[in-house]
């Protein structure tokens, strides 16, 4: 296994020490309670923390590995550049594309975070647009919950150079596939009701706020009978998360977080490309002396900077290793355990959940009680912040706006998630936090601003 | 901490508050959450001491002669575990980080650098990844002043022949792919005086001007990489103005530490340094200064974020989840470099005394020259090696560089210069040394040896293996 005391570095020939390979292990022994608790004894113990959906976690050993190719950079930079990096990243690279079933590499690239991938498949929309390539109100189509960052990036690349965007309105809460589905189609008919293209369909794996698991591989389908160019499915919470295979999805590009749901340090990302001879004509926007060398080959030198994130997949895939099942058996059992404490939760407070659980993943969206009068986006974020100030509670949470005619309407949801270190406390004392709130009369318009 | 072992015995050691490598150090806000301590203005006793300097440095592989500080810089310990306090803060909470710590952080650094560059204020101060990012981002606005219709296709950019190979192709990546007109300008190496290149400067904005099209922008470096001269900036950019170029761009990735860097005194529009090379930041932080002004208001960071459309100093401060630690110990440095005599001015004039030094040194007992003057130098300077080398193309450069590297022990790079018409016996390698704080006289030592022993070996680049 990775070992931080560095007994199973090996040397090269000139003396260079390389961090020990990811090896296939034969497990006899499966990673224990107490060894879980203590690979991410940094957190906080004070915070209840089931928010693992914004910003991921870390086990200690993939830290220490991270700070050992960390080192290695530190102590001989040039050695390092010339001899390391590459067969680093590579090797990350090859152990991501077996984990995602790609067919080759080279439709592997690894990027900082989902938004960067975003901002990749984007600037190329804004050459097409530029090189005449899309004509000028051509279409791209994305969700209503799609993420912040890529509604911005769609603004700042699509809509800036000339392309008409649609926003595929959901449902929420939603209660089947067929909703969704029905709505895609519905968007996909008015993108091209004057006759223009439908050059790209932007569909998130899994939204963010509220979290609902989208039915990818289906919409993927609709759009290749209407004609759809380029299919991106943006997938932030994808590996680790829900079962991520890029020949059965079939979309052209697809992005995933490494650090939200598979361990990897702040932070890491990869982006697939189908190999198609259509869109060879990706590139990262930072442009270094490999511009041109294919995207794959420009990710993994945009200057110098600490590539150690992106260093240690070998690293995550051993300790997911170490769990019964893998990566698949820590999703499936944090599947199983957010759905019921999503349940606990809704019954103590006799709320809902904001999607059946065959439409979650390691989150779930959970009413709060509607007495807290949850009227705006603002309140949401003090909420959140009085929930972390004073009850040491860290979950985020989701504005519904009322629609007319409703009865004592459910506003706010907090999404709720379950990672390996998450204990039936966690979720408890959430649950005690608002009762008291209840309790106590405590409604948002009381927060101060 | 490491006893003071100091050159006068005399001297009383002053317990140095320095970056938090002490968690006692660290203060609690009200929530619990607790910060890393702010830079303190310290009143010393004491100056940092060689083995202080040698213990800073210690992770640095000791069996190498560490000459090439310019390719990707050094962190000193302090600053490495300042760093990783703040990695920790985020680890631990980062919720909690994103929504208190994260942006006041930044601001800070972003604070203490308008500060050292005397911008006229912090907002025209981006934090980036590194020079390559800010290149990137100069330019990617240029490509849509072409394709939105502000520039017209044929207007021109103008670099110099010099410029840094990831600088050039972004602008083909940007410039050259949306329209625009590239000039380079052609620079002599070696190089005599700064009225060589001032001359050949003024040439290429005569021929950027021929068919009456109009120069863009101009991207000249600060120090040019490789052969490595510094660029007499000022009056380049005096020409530019005079010659009515849109935009100057100086891109001085080894710019904040190595030479001075005045924002107001050089006038360029967008100005670009690294804090990894030589102002002692772990990987990889730099800046991008942009010049408040109601023509350039339309930078952003390619990579968009919600923060999308607040001033690029914004869209930088959030790109996405990642590690903004590296710069967020910006204040961590400047602790750092007021245990030196005359913090960086001292830090910078010691280099360049030491780098020319050791040049001529070697210079002189391989019977070669330098590159450039020592006034047209930094902290690095380019020293000719003996052309019975036979380096004969840039692959020679490589293959002797990791000959040296893994033969001997150590790391510079080596530049090839080919030979002009009618040159007798030409120098046609030249290596680039660096001098940083932590080098010692012997590093140079041993590479003068080694390449003695090379020579006198009658080694040559033509037999070293593919």
């Amino acid at each position: 296994m990775a070992s931080p005391d560095g007994k199973h570095c090996r040397s090269q020939t000139n003396g260079e020490a390389k961090p020990p390979d990811s090896k296939k292990q034969k497990i006899t022994e499966l990673i224990t309670d107490d060894e879980i608790m203590s690979e991410f004894s940094h957190h906080d113990a004070s915070v209840a923390r089931i928010n693992n959906g914004s910003f991921g976690a870390c086990p200690q050993s993939v830290i220490s590995a991270q700070q050992r190719w960390q080192l290695r950079f530190l102590r001989q930079p040039d050695s390092f550049y010339f001899n390391d990096l590459k067969p680093g990243i590579l090797e990350s690279r090859e152990a991501i594309r077996s984990l995602i079933s790609a067919d080759d590499v080279s439709e592997v690239s690894i990027v900082d975070n989902a938004t960067t991938a975003a901002a990749i498949v984007l600037q190329q929309m804004t050459w097409a647009f530029a090189e005449g390539r899309f004509e000028k109100g051509d279409v791209a189509v994305m969700l209503h919950y799609a993420y912040g960052a890529v509604k911005k990036s769609m603004e700042a690349y699509v809509t800036r150079a000339g392309g008409r965007v649609f926003e595929v309105q959901l449902p929420f809460p939603v209660s089947s596939n067929e909703e969704i589905i029905t709505e895609f189609k519905l968007a996909l008919e008015r993108g091209k009701v004057k006759g223009q293209r439908i050059r790209l369909a932007v569909i998130d794996h899994v939204t963010s706020m509220p979290s609902v698991v989208i039915p990818v591989k289906e919409l993927v389908k609709i759009c290749r009978e209407e004609g759809v160019d380029q299919v991106f499915v943006d997938a932030a919470h994808g590996i680790g998360c829900v079962d991520v295979d890029v020949k059965e999805i079939g979309a052209d590009f697809y992005t995933s977080n490494l650090h939200k749901w598979f361990f990897c340090p702040p932070s890491a990302a990869f982006l697939y490309c189908r190999k198609s001879a259509k869109f060879s004509d990706l590139h990262h926007p930072v442009v270094s002396h490999e511009y041109g060398n294919g995207l794959a080959i420009e990710s993994t030198w945009i200057g110098t900077r600490d590539y150690s994130s992106q260093l240690v997949v070998p690293s995550a895939v051993e300790f997911v290793n170490r769990f019964k099942g893998g990566i698949e058996g820590i999703k499936k059992r944090n599947h199983e355990v957010v759905v019921r404490m999503g349940e606990m939760l809704a019954e103590s407070w006799g709320t809902s959940l904001g999607c059946p659980p065959d439409m979650c993943s390691s989150m779930i969206m959970v009413g709060l009680p509607s007495c807290l009068r949850i009227t705006c986006e603002r309140d949401t974020l003090k909420l959140r912040a009085h929930l972390r100030e004073c009850y040491r509670v860290e979950v985020p949470i989701y504005y519904r706006s009322p629609k007319e005619g409703e009865i004592d309407p459910i506003t706010g949801y907090a999404r709720i998630s379950h990672q390996v270190y998450n204990k039936l406390e966690d979720y408890e004392r959430f649950r005690d936090a608002i009762n008291k709130l209840v309790s106590d009369k405590f409604t948002c318009p009381s927060l101060s601003a | 901490m490491t006893p003071v072992s100091s050159r006068n015995p005399n001297h009383v050691p002053h317990i140095l508050l320095m970056a938090s490598t002490d968690a006692e150090q660290y203060h609690f806000g009200t929530n619990g959450e607790a910060k890393p301590p702010p830079p303190k203005k310290q009143k010393l006793c004491s100056f940092i001491s060689e083995s202080e300097i040698q213990s800073e440095f210690s992770h640095h592989d000791a069996s190498v002669a560490r000459i090439n500080n310019g390719s990707f810089g050094c962190c000193p310990q302090s600053v490495i575990s300042a760093q990783q306090q703040w990695q920790l803060r985020h680890l631990r909470q980062p919720d909690g980080f994103y929504f208190n710590d994260l942006r006041a952080g930044i601001l800070e650094s972003r604070k203490v650098i308008c500060s050292l560059i005397n911008a006229d204020d912090v907002s025209e101060v981006s934090l980036v990844d590194n020079a390559t990012t800010a290149a990137a981002i100069v330019l990617q606005q240029v490509a849509w002043a072409f394709s939105e219709g502000r520039f017209d296709k044929g207007d021109v950019a103008v670099m110099l022949h010099y410029a840094y190979g990831a600088v050039k192709k972004c602008v083909e990546a940007y410039v050259t792919r949306a329209g625009g007109r590239v000039i380079e300008v052609d620079l002599p190496f070696p190089v005599s005086s700064k009225e060589e290149i001032i001359t050949e400067f003024k040439r290429s904005m005569e021929r950027g001007k021929l068919n009456g099209q109009k120069i863009r922008l101009a991207v000249i470096d600060h120090i040019t990489s490789m052969p490595s001269v510094v660029i007499p900036v000022k009056e380049l950019v005096k020409i530019c103005r005079e010659e009515g170029v849109d935009q100057i761009f100086v891109d001085a990735a080894h710019g904040i530490g190595c030479v001075d860097v005045d924002m107001k005194e050089i006038g360029a529009d967008f100005y670009t340094s690294n804090l990894h090379k030589w102002f002692f930041c772990p990987p990889s932080a730099a800046f991008l200064y942009c010049r408040k002004s109601a023509k350039f208001t339309d930078l952003h960071h390619p990579v968009v974020s919600h923060e999308y459309g607040k001033g690029l100093a914004i869209e930088s401060a959030w790109i996405g989840t990642r590690d903004y630690s590296s710069l967020l110990v910006v204040p961590s440095i400047v602790e750092f470099l007021n245990r030196f005599e005359d913090g960086i001015e001292g830090i910078k004039k010691r280099n360049h005394e030491e780098v020319v030094k050791m040049g001529e040194m070697l210079a002189k007992s391989w019977g070669t020259h330098l590159g450039c003057p020592p006034d047209m130098c930094s902290s690095m300077v380019m020293v000719g090696l003996p052309s019975c080398l036979g380096i004969a193309s840039d692959k020679d450069t490589l293959k002797l560089r990791a000959h040296l590297r893994n033969h001997f022990g150590v790391e510079v790079p080596v530049y090839y210069r080919a030979p002009k018409e009618g040159e007798v016996d030409p120098v046609t390698g030249y290596a680039r040394i660096s001098y940083q704080v932590y080098n010692k006289a012997e590093d140079y030592e041993k590479f003068r040896h080694v390449i003695n022993k090379l020579v006198s070996d009658k080694f040559c680049c033509a037999c070293l293996s593919v």
